[in-house]
């Protein structure tokens, strides 16, 4: 799309923003994969209509406030990045944008200090720990609170776990095949921290040493795509200092937001003097469901012990999976490689589950209509289990699914295979 | 600069948004008051995205309606009229000709969200509202074992009322027909808010409305003819080494009596955009790929059609692989599907040609435009569906760098390229604000005027989507 943005003022984050505005050949492609596009119907809240309204306020055509509502509606999801025949980064757009945009803008105290809490709460699992455990002894009274507090009580599993720190290293059981670096993740920690011990064995179980390295934090995402810029690059230079890629045949993360922000370190950072630094760290960051498929792969996976009876699982793929990270066959792989097991596919699997980072504080309705409508979905495949790789999609079809009167459990993928490796899926 | 060139010319420059009204326009207040705030766009941020289909920016509208109903049309459509302002409608504007652009400042009448449908099993039909998306009528349509054939490229995105505007084909139409074929009957809104019902019998004004681009009435819901899916398909690719050859096997292939479904051509460059997207393992060095379907009810028919099209192919000095499995086959449809937008991964903008020539020149027309586009400074592409004569030349360029005038005088060699053996302007994205100027070459001056006729029957204030398909009356022949 042809474009005016000047982009020598904007430095590095501008190019960006532009490379992405001139790719766009308004096509509309985009539209039908779009989660608002689907629920509102109308062009600006579109991935296509977003672009425009990017496009005319970096121009200058276009006051910010003016685009910021439609904006502000996107899920990120990225959904229209797989959709896009033409290759437009709108991911890397909406990011550099919301970074760019979020200085200038002109938020209510009220808003100010929800964004604060949440950016401060997130990435430190003891304060998060903390406050959810407050929060769910407020559970009983949220009927009468107002919306924006009713929003995260809703997320909030029945009970929430206690604490349980990870080991700073978790050696190979039996030979040594690999060595890996494990992002430990915020906010799963306290909601769910089977996620990660479950990560440690299933590695452990294959051969592959973990090091959880020191000084490492959050991964900055929730951040950068809330358009804290300044925030991020504190986390993103902090987790450079602590990994050291060379050390290591990979980075990996279990959740998928998380994945993906990692894996963005290069486009944060485009333009500044540690671009290559974040290149490398980037090209080791996977997935844990891409690097396990990978041994599945070779013949190199630890075979599961079978069900004890035929599971349908239904797999819900993570946006920041599916569509950020291009992941889509190595979860499924995994689970298949389960004898007993068969991975059923979710109607408008495409569709995200309306959780997207901090969507459900910020859009509680679109994020509730959303996450009633994946429930449904998941819920019409009749399965006796349901697998995803992200904390955020978990809390949220977990709540939605328990609302539709449904006990199916919902679990990570790596629960799934670590039960099956203990002989009690 | 005279707007109708600027219009034809400048693909994507957006006109600035500042010159059209201001963030509350009396009309959009009126509006409001009729129909209510959730159904009226009436913010500049709002109003801004309604004024580009998928090859063209234009004026901002005054005014943007999400209609729910037909009586929301109507409502609309009045008050359009007593504001005197002129009414264009829009589906999901994926539209390939500048039609769905508005090109003065309006109103925009939205259809996404007018799409209630439904299936009849026991009739074979589908009534489906005009912001029905193409794609939703065959997945309602499939549980009764029937399916709605029109497929153009974009059937996820774009609506049924906006296939009828432009008459839409896809790679089934060899066979099966374009959308127009498949419409039993009509509601349409006219200039004057009226609501009318048409079937296909008497004057066929159902027909005249469709393709006709929203300048005679805009569509609000058709009543659709579904057949049962063939029990058979399949699919073979061949790549030649030339663009000719591939033209002269598909009219060799008719001409020994094969029906195929769907027979869709892309050159090199195309294949090339598509595999950078897809990474399908497509020929990369042929100069055309060309994929065919044959399909039916009786298997040895399907087989004995492909290998008629097979050694047509071999014939004609090209490389044959036929598809092993419905997967490979329905890979291979997808990077057909993806041309169009991939392209713009070499150049930002493109003018994108509709032409359609009889099947019997098709090699000579084929190499005509290759031989235009090689002595030209731009980048020039070919597919389409080659089974209809039905030729998509593309002109990609990057307006920054480029002369837009260049390009436009490109477009129209090629056109006259297709009126010099017998074809015509447009086979399924219609004439729109891009090709209109051409119009005087394809159309003798009668016809034309008859066409105006028309027009002016069903629209006598030229309220309905202004500028569009028929060029101004004046306007100066542009090359003698």
């Amino acid at each position: 799309m042809n474009n005016d943005i000047p982009v020598q003022a904007l430095g590095g984050q501008g190019e960006i923003m532009a490379h992405a505005v001139d790719a766009c050949v308004h096509c509309g492609f985009c539209l039908p994969a779009c989660p608002t596009y689907a629920l509102l119907g109308d062009e600006m809240d579109s991935p296509r209509g977003r672009i425009v309204l990017m496009k005319e306020v970096l121009e200058g055509q276009l006051p910010l406030m003016d685009a910021a509502p439609h904006l502000d509606r996107c899920l990120g999801c990225q959904a229209c990045v797989t959709a896009c025949p033409s290759g437009v980064p709108y991911g890397e757009l909406i990011t550099a944008f919301r970074g760019w945009s979020e200085p200038q803008r002109d938020r209510s105290v009220f808003d100010r200090a929800k964004r604060w809490a949440i950016l401060k709460a997130l990435p430190a699992p003891k304060v998060f720990s903390v406050a959810a455990r407050a929060g769910q002894f407020a559970k009983p009274l949220a009927p009468a609170l107002p919306a924006a507090l009713r929003g995260p009580l809703d997320l909030l599993p029945e009970r929430v776990p206690a604490l349980q720190p990870s080991p700073a290293f978790t050696p190979s059981q039996g030979p040594r095949r690999g060595r890996v670096a494990f992002l430990v993740g915020c906010a799963q920690q306290a909601l769910a921290p089977n996620f990660n011990a479950a990560t440690l064995r299933v590695l452990s179980r294959n051969g592959i040493e973990v090091v959880i390295p020191e000084g490492q934090g959050c991964c900055g995402a929730a951040a950068l795509h809330t358009g804290a810029r300044e925030e991020a690059l504190k986390l993103v230079r902090a987790n450079l200092n602590a990994f050291q890629p060379e050390e290591f045949d990979a980075i990996l993360s279990n959740a998928a937001g998380c994945g993906a922000g990692l894996k963005e370190y290069p486009a944060v950072l485009h333009g500044e003097s540690d671009e290559a630094r974040a290149r490398a760290f980037a090209a080791k960051v996977m997935d844990i469901s891409e690097y396990l498929n990978a041994l599945l792969q070779s013949g190199d996976l630890a075979p599961p012990m079978p069900a004890r009876r035929p599971l349908n699982v239904a797999y819900h793929d993570a946006c920041h999976l599916a569509h950020a990270q291009g992941v889509r066959a190595a979860p499924r792989a995994l689970l298949r490689a389960i004898p007993g097991v068969s991975v059923l596919e979710v109607p408008e699997g495409d569709l995200c589950c309306g959780s997207a980072g901090t969507y459900n504080l910020e859009q509680p309705e679109l994020a509730g209509q959303l996450g009633q409508r994946k429930a449904q979905n998941i819920l019409s495949t009749t399965p006796d289990l349901i697998a995803s790789g992200n904390i955020g999609c978990h809390t949220q079809i977990q709540s939605h699914v328990r609302r539709q009167g449904s006990p199916v459990p919902v679990m990570h993928t790596i629960e799934v295979l670590d039960l099956a490796y203990r002989g009690e899926l | 600069m005279k707007p109708e060139k600027q219009a034809l010319t400048t693909t994507s420059r957006a006109p600035k948004p500042a010159s059209a009204g201001g963030s509350h326009s009396a009309l959009a207040a009126e509006l409001t008051r009729l129909l209510g705030p959730r159904r009226v766009l009436s913010n500049l941020s709002e109003r801004l995205n309604y004024r580009y289909d998928a090859i063209q920016f234009g004026a901002t509208p005054l005014a943007v309606v999400l209609p729910e109903s037909t009586q929301d049309v109507i409502t609309a459509v009045r008050a359009a009229r007593a504001a005197g302002v002129p009414i264009v409608g829009r589906g999901a504007a994926s539209g390939l000709s500048g039609g769905a652009a508005p090109l003065e400042p309006g109103l925009v009448i939205s259809f996404t969200r007018m799409t209630r449908l439904s299936i009849h099993p026991e009739r074979r039909e589908a009534t489906a509202q005009a912001g029905v998306v193409t794609l939703a009528v065959s997945e309602a349509a499939r549980p009764h074992g029937l399916i709605y054939p029109p497929d153009p490229a974009s059937l996820r995105t774009s609506t049924i009322g906006g296939n009828l505007a432009e008459n839409a084909g896809g790679p089934l139409c060899f066979k099966y027909g374009v959308s127009g074929d498949y419409v039993r009957a009509l509601e349409f809104v006219d200039a004057d808010g009226g609501v009318h019902h048409l079937t296909r019998d008497a004057f066929d004004l159902a027909g005249l409305l469709i393709g006709s681009e929203g300048t005679l009435g805009l569509i609000t819901e058709a009543t659709l003819r579904l057949i049962p899916p063939p029990r058979f398909t399949r699919t073979l690719m061949a790549h030649f080494p030339e663009v000719g050859a591939c033209a002269e096997a598909v009219s060799r292939a008719i001409a020994a009596g094969a029906v195929p479904s769907k027979l869709e051509f892309m050159d090199r460059a195309c294949t090339n955009a598509v595999e950078d997207y897809l990474h399908l393992g497509l020929p990369r060095e042929a100069e055309a790929v060309l994929l065919v379907d044959t399909d039916g009810e009786d298997l040895d028919t399907v087989q004995d059609e492909l290998r008629l099209v097979e050694a047509a192919c071999l014939e004609a000095g090209g490389t044959v692989r036929r598809a092993a499995t419905d997967e490979e086959g329905a890979a291979l449809w997808r990077a057909r599907r993806s041309v169009s937008p991939a392209l713009g991964r070499i150049r930002p903008q493109r003018m994108n040609e509709d032409i359609v020539v009889p099947r019997s020149a098709l090699p000579e027309v084929v190499r005509e435009i290759r031989a235009l586009g090689d002595a030209s400074p731009f980048p020039v592409v070919q597919f389409g569906h080659i089974g209809d004569g039905n030729l998509h030349p593309n002109i990609l360029f990057d307006p920054r760098r480029e002369d837009p005038h260049a390009v436009h005088d490109l477009a129209h060699r090629i056109a006259l390229v297709a009126i010099r053996h017998g074809g015509v302007l447009s086979g399924e994205h219609g004439i729109g604000s891009m090709k209109r100027e051409f119009m005087t070459d394809a159309v003798d001056p009668e016809t034309l005027g008859a066409l105006r006729r028309v027009k002016r029957a069903l629209d006598p204030h030229g309220a309905l989507n202004p500028g569009k398909i028929l060029p101004l009356e004046e306007a100066p022949h542009a090359h003698p």
